[in-house]
Formats: C-alpha cells, structure tokens, sequence
C-alpha cells in the first residue's frame, strides 16, 4: 500500500510540474506575440504650437514615411487655419481676422472659401444658441484680457456700455466668398480650433488612416489605438493644474475610440476677484464672464460641432444645458458645477 | 528523486531563463523621459530615471527658463512671463503630465514607453 501511495504522489508531483510548464509556455508565448504585434505600429509624435495652445500629435503606424507625411500634413492644416483665424498679425496674400478686425468703415472684402465656412458656421450658431455663441465680441474679450491679466478688478459699467459694434448683423456674408464688414472685432477663439481640428479629422477620414490621438488644447480627436482599441482620457481638474478631475473621489476617465471630447472652462484662464471667479469665456448678453460652472465636457462626432456646443453649454445654465444637447445625436455631457459636483448625462454610462 | 526527474528540473529551469530573458528583451525600453520643445522643436531630452536633483538652463522666448529635476519628477523654476503660470504648476511625473510656458514657446512633456493609465488629459 505504502509504495502504491508513493508511486501516485511522483506522478501528481510530474503531471503539476508540466502544468506549470505548459502554462508558463503559453504565457511567454502570449507576450512575445502581444509585444511583436505591437511593434508592427511604431508610435509617431509631434508638439505643435498654434492657435495659442499646445498641439500633442500622437500616430501609431508601421511606416515611418506614411507616419511623417500625415504629420506635415496636419501640421499644415493646424498652420493654415492659425493664420486664417490670427487676430493679432496680417500675413502676405490672405485676408484674415485681423484683416477683417482692421476696417474701420463698412468694407467690402474677398475672404476665400474656408475663412468664409467658419465664419458662415459661426453665425449659424449664433441663431442656434439664441445669441450665447457670438464671434463678434472680439472688444469684449480684449477688456477683460486686461483685467484678466492684471488679475484684479472688473471693468466698469461705463467702459461695458462704451463697447459698440457687437451685434452678429455688422457681418455680412454673400456669394460663398464675400463679407461686408466695418467695425467689429472677432474672435474665433471659440470655433477655430475645433473647426481646424475637423478639418483633420476629414482628411485622416479621407485617407483611411485610423490609429491616431490628437490633444489639441480643449479639444482630443481619438481614432483608435495601436491595438485597435479605445484611449483613455482624463480630464483636468480646473482647480488643479496637476489633478485629474474626480466624481465621488474616483477619478474620471473616459474610453474613447473615433471620437471627439471637446472642453470648455480650463485652470489657466480665469482670476479671481472678491471672491468671485471670472473665467475667460464672456456671456455677450450680460457682458459678463460665465460664472455658471467650472468646467463642461462633451463628448460628440465633430470637433467643429464640439467646440461651438461646449462653448455654448459653458454659457448656459446646467439646466438649460441638459435640455439644449437632446437637440443634437450623438452628444454626450459631463458638468462640473462651481461647488465641486459632477453631472453627467446618461449616455456618458458607455464610456466608463 | 531518479535521473528523469532531475532532467525534467534542469529543463524547466532552462524554460525560465529563456522566458526570463525574453520579457527583458522585450521589457527594457520603459525610461522615463522629458522632452522640452520650444516653439514646435525638440531643444533638450533629460532622463528622468536619476534620483539626484539637477538643473537645466534652456533659451525661452522672454528669456532663460531654468528648470529642475528630481526624482523623477521636473518642474520649471524660474522664467520670465507676466503671470508664472508654468513656474507657479510646479513639479509633473506622469506621462500624460505637460507643463507649458506659452509666453516663453516652451512646452515640457513626460514620455515613457512604460504602458499608462491614461492617453491624454484634457484640458
């Protein structure tokens, strides 16, 4: 009996042996493929600066020359709609914002045809989001950059009442590539980055490139990753420069594939006076900065639609808000109100 | 123990290594780097793995932006802007972390082939 027992225990103790071989084998093996898989899309990045904010590429293909050449390419796109939308510099052969800031008298001007779709985009938001989304207050903006930058006092009643020209009908746009203007002052700060950032997302679209992540300042455009999968993206605590914003103590991270996160509010520009906190992104009603929230998210298929709705909700009541997106398909939301709470909308659930 | 067994040891002792030092090869690439651009170009590479503190010295658009490395983490120190905003941020570790000194064209990020727990941050 005794030899009989130990002959049983030697063949266990063989047979859990070549288990465990087996098993280390298959997961050795399992690595190396994963790992070689992998390698097959070599990661290609670039740090651009346009548009007043920092631009993250990130590509993941397997050749380098397809890589670099889409890089230019955006690159290209990002530089041509910073110079159409620059507010602070002319440049040779185009007529651009600061071209069209610049007439004092009612001018008639040819703008080319994508200077003329933002523009024509843009006003259309304006009627969309009952006057919240207007370009023309370019005047507005630069008088509280001034306090901003101080970072003390508002402007007084006298110099908001001062301000003339902010009406959206001093532009008027005609036959695709005409605009008749005088006196007013754009700014596209709430459009261009996002409309530019469509534009790549066509253009990858066109060329069937699909394993990309683009950060551009406010707006993430995510194709999907080298493993065909979603990407993580968290969003800033605006309080926190460091910190990723938190529900309930949990961090949130949003899994995203073809896509496009879009937000509005940010740490870095707004200041705090008395107490209150003015943000940089002005309500052209009450003249005044938003002081709804802290910080809108929303999740969308377009990067044009994304910013014009973000800047929008960052203008709206919450309440009105959540009303405004059921207007739109495919639009998810994420409010970070200003005593420090979270609310989603339902649909945000899939990408938890 | 017999003969049968002892080979059956030496062969999986010999499977581990060769496992071992395939996730080595495969694994070694996971530093920890700071890359510095001013205005779209790559200026300076700092390896973030070293422990001891240093400084750097590189040329921003206002000026010499000075910046500090530590424990793996780096901050901007001192650099000429109106309001400091990317000196007041201090130090940064994760990769998703990026510091920017628009003023100055000079944007700092974290890379590390190590896999994260985020892609991006937005902001």
């Amino acid at each position: 009996m005794a030899k009989k027992r130990k002959f049983k225990k030697g063949v266990i103790i063989k047979l859990f042996i070549l288990l465990v071989i087996f098993v280390a084998i298959i997961f050795g093996v399992v690595f190396v493929i994963k790992k070689i898989g992998n390698m097959k899309f070599k990661e290609y990045t670039k740090t651009l600066n346009y548009m007043d904010t920092v631009i993250d590429i990130k590509l993941y293909s397997n050749n380098e020359k397809e890589a670099n050449t889409i890089i230019s390419e955006i690159e290209k796109i990002y530089k041509y709609y910073h110079e159409l939308t620059d507010r602070y510099n002319a440049y040779e052969g185009i007529n651009n914002v600061y071209t069209i800031n610049h007439t004092s008298d009612i001018t008639k001007m040819e703008i080319n045809h994508d200077l003329y779709n933002i523009l024509d985009y843009s006003i259309n938001w304006y009627y969309k989001s009952n006057g919240l989304f207007n370009i023309n207050i370019g005047k507005l903006t630069d008088l509280w950059k001034v306090y901003r930058d101080n970072q003390t006092g508002i402007p007084t009643n006298d110099e908001l009442y001062r301000l003339s020209g902010l009406d959206i009908k001093h532009i008027v746009l005609y036959d695709d590539n005409k605009i008749l203007t005088g006196n007013v002052n754009l700014d596209l700060g709430g459009i261009a980055k996002g409309y530019a950032t469509e534009v790549v997302h066509y253009y990858l679209k066109s060329i069937g490139f699909e394993r990309y992540l683009i950060n551009a300042g406010g707006t993430v455009l995510a194709g999907i990753n080298s493993d065909g999968g979603k990407y993580r993206v968290g969003l800033q605590d605006p309080d926190n420069a460091s910190a990723i914003l938190k529900d309930e103590n949990k961090e949130i991270k949003l899994n995203v594939s073809n896509a496009i996160v879009t937000s509005s509010g940010g740490y870095e520009r707004f200041y705090e006076y008395n107490g209150v906190r003015y943000h940089h992104i002005i309500n052209p009603n009450t003249k005044m900065p938003a002081n709804n929230m802290k910080s809108v998210t929303v999740i969308t298929d377009n990067a044009m639609l994304g910013d014009a709705l973000s800047t929008t909700l960052f203008l709206m009541s919450i309440e009105d808000g959540q009303k405004f997106i059921e207007n739109f398909d495919n639009v998810e939301a994420i409010w970070y109100t200003n005593d420090n709470k979270v609310i989603k909308s339902d649909g945000i659930k899939k990408y938890e | 123990m017999n003969k049968s067994d002892l080979k059956l040891i030496i062969v999986i002792i010999l499977i581990a290594i060769i496992i071992l030092f395939m996730v080595a090869i495969f694994n070694n690439n996971s530093n920890k780097k700071a890359l510095i651009y001013y205005d779209n170009d790559l200026v300076l590479t700092i390896d973030l793995t070293e422990k001891e503190k240093k400084e750097y010295f590189v040329d921003g658009y206002n000026g010499v932006v000075k910046i500090i490395t530590e424990d793996g983490k780096i901050k901007v120190d001192e650099e000429e802007s109106p309001l400091h905003l990317c000196s007041k941020q201090g130090f940064i570790d994760k990769t998703y972390e990026t510091i920017v000194c628009l003023p100055n064209k000079i944007v700092i990020k974290i890379v590390s082939s190590k896999t994260n727990d985020l892609d991006t941050i937005l902001r």
